[in-house]
């Protein structure tokens, strides 16, 4: 099912123009009416989890375009931060690499052979 | 998954979104869900519909959810899916909305467990039937316009201490102590006068709102807003009003943006998600 079968099949969807990320958390995560569900699902952190997002999904757009993206970068908001940071180890990790590689290039033929003994 | 005998050899669960007053076939089949295998559908429990989706049981396991709650993009695609859903059902026929993440291991124990709610369903559905849930939020004004008058003490400022002779630097001019404290008095009173004066503004709104509405609860207010275009958030409130009454909503936002000078902001209709609790 995409978008576009959605489109097709003519469903008119309810509910503000304004579809506000932080006004659709604060109802579908906070309220509805709670009933057991088979699968525990811990969701006791939602509070501080609501507190946190709401820093910045209620204007996440305003925030990108004067260029402030901390939470993407903040490894407690977004796996992708975590990913980022094993990037960058990687990344340096080559570029020291190289300089050794580089650094053995330039050394006397003499020496490179008894490097290699 | 398997401590209440459910078969674990399909490895499915049943995930619930709502639950509809009509016994009608309620036109969800088309719609995405949250899941890409099979599509959302109904499921009948006493007199009353269930909107449901089969999905994989691993994909919607407590370890999943941690790491989708920790993941915005993750976390914003899951509750606009659901959301989007709750208000196709509600399109159809009165709807109950669940929260996020309400899962059975089969179709049989939801039945179950959703049966022995159904009083429950039953009294949140005559309470908001014919009723929307509308957002209100008032935003104070950036920096109210400067008082005319300004306070004593600034004005003692102008008349400059004597110069102080230059070997006598270190040693502050006389009075300037008494000025600095008068001046962090004067801007301390007026932070104080701002911030009564914002609280009193959402006071204002709530009670104009709580005339045109049948119930209202106060969400938490949302956080500064990093480029500060905003201003400051002083009410977060939602109300469940009457359809009939809904039309006299946008009047009443202008009218009281024009008497209190705040910026509100009117958003709905929502399904009533905030009034199909107890509370």
């Amino acid at each position: 099912m995409t978008d576009a079968d959605l489109v097709q099949g003519g469903y008119q969807v309810p509910g503000p123009q304004t579809t506000n990320l932080a006004d659709i958390l604060e109802r579908v995560l906070d309220k509805g009416i709670v009933i057991a569900g088979d699968i525990k699902i811990d969701l006791l952190d939602i509070e501080l989890l609501t507190i946190r997002l709401r820093l910045f999904v209620a204007s996440v757009d305003t925030a990108k375009k004067a260029g402030i993206d901390w939470w993407e970068t903040d490894p407690a908001l977004s796996s992708h931060a975590a990913r980022n940071a094993l990037q960058d180890e990687n990344r340096e990790l080559r570029e020291r690499l190289e300089a050794l590689e580089s650094q053995m290039d330039e050394l006397p033929a003499g020496q490179e052979a008894v490097a290699r003994h | 998954m398997t401590e209440s005998g459910a078969d674990p050899s399909d490895g499915n669960a049943i995930y619930v979104f709502a639950v509809c007053g009509a016994p009608a076939r309620v036109a969800v089949a088309g719609l995405p869900g949250v899941a890409a295998d099979a599509a959302v559908r109904t499921l009948p429990f006493a007199e009353l519909t269930a909107v449901v989706q089969t999905v994989r049981a691993a994909d919607f396991a407590d370890e999943a959810w941690q790491a989708r709650l920790s993941d915005t993009r993750e976390l914003e695609r899951y509750a606009r899916a659901h959301h989007h859903v709750v208000t196709a059902a509600a399109a159809a026929c009165p709807t109950v909305p669940l929260p996020l993440a309400t899962l059975y291991h089969d179709e049989e124990r939801a039945r179950l467990t959703l049966t022995g709610e159904a009083g429950r369903f039953r009294a949140a559905l005559a309470r908001v039937a014919e009723h929307s849930e509308w957002g209100v939020k008032v935003y104070a004004a950036e920096r109210p316009a400067q008082d005319a008058r300004r306070p004593a003490a600034e004005g003692s400022t102008t008349q400059r201490p004597p110069a102080v002779p230059a070997d006598n630097r270190t040693r502050p001019a006389p009075g300037a102590g008494l000025a600095y404290l008068d001046r962090k008095r004067g801007m301390q009173a007026r932070r104080e006068q701002r911030q009564e004066e914002a609280l009193r503004m959402a006071e204002t709104v709530d009670a104009e709102f709580q005339k045109v509405a049948a119930a209202a609860r106060r969400l938490r207010p949302h956080g500064p807003d990093p480029a500060g275009e905003h201003g400051v958030q002083v009410l977060n409130a939602t109300y469940l009003v009457a359809e009939r009454r809904s039309g006299e909503l946008e009047t009443l936002t202008r009218m009281l943006q024009a008497t209190t000078g705040a910026r509100i902001e009117l958003s709905g209709p929502w399904v009533p998600y905030s009034f199909v609790g107890e509370v």
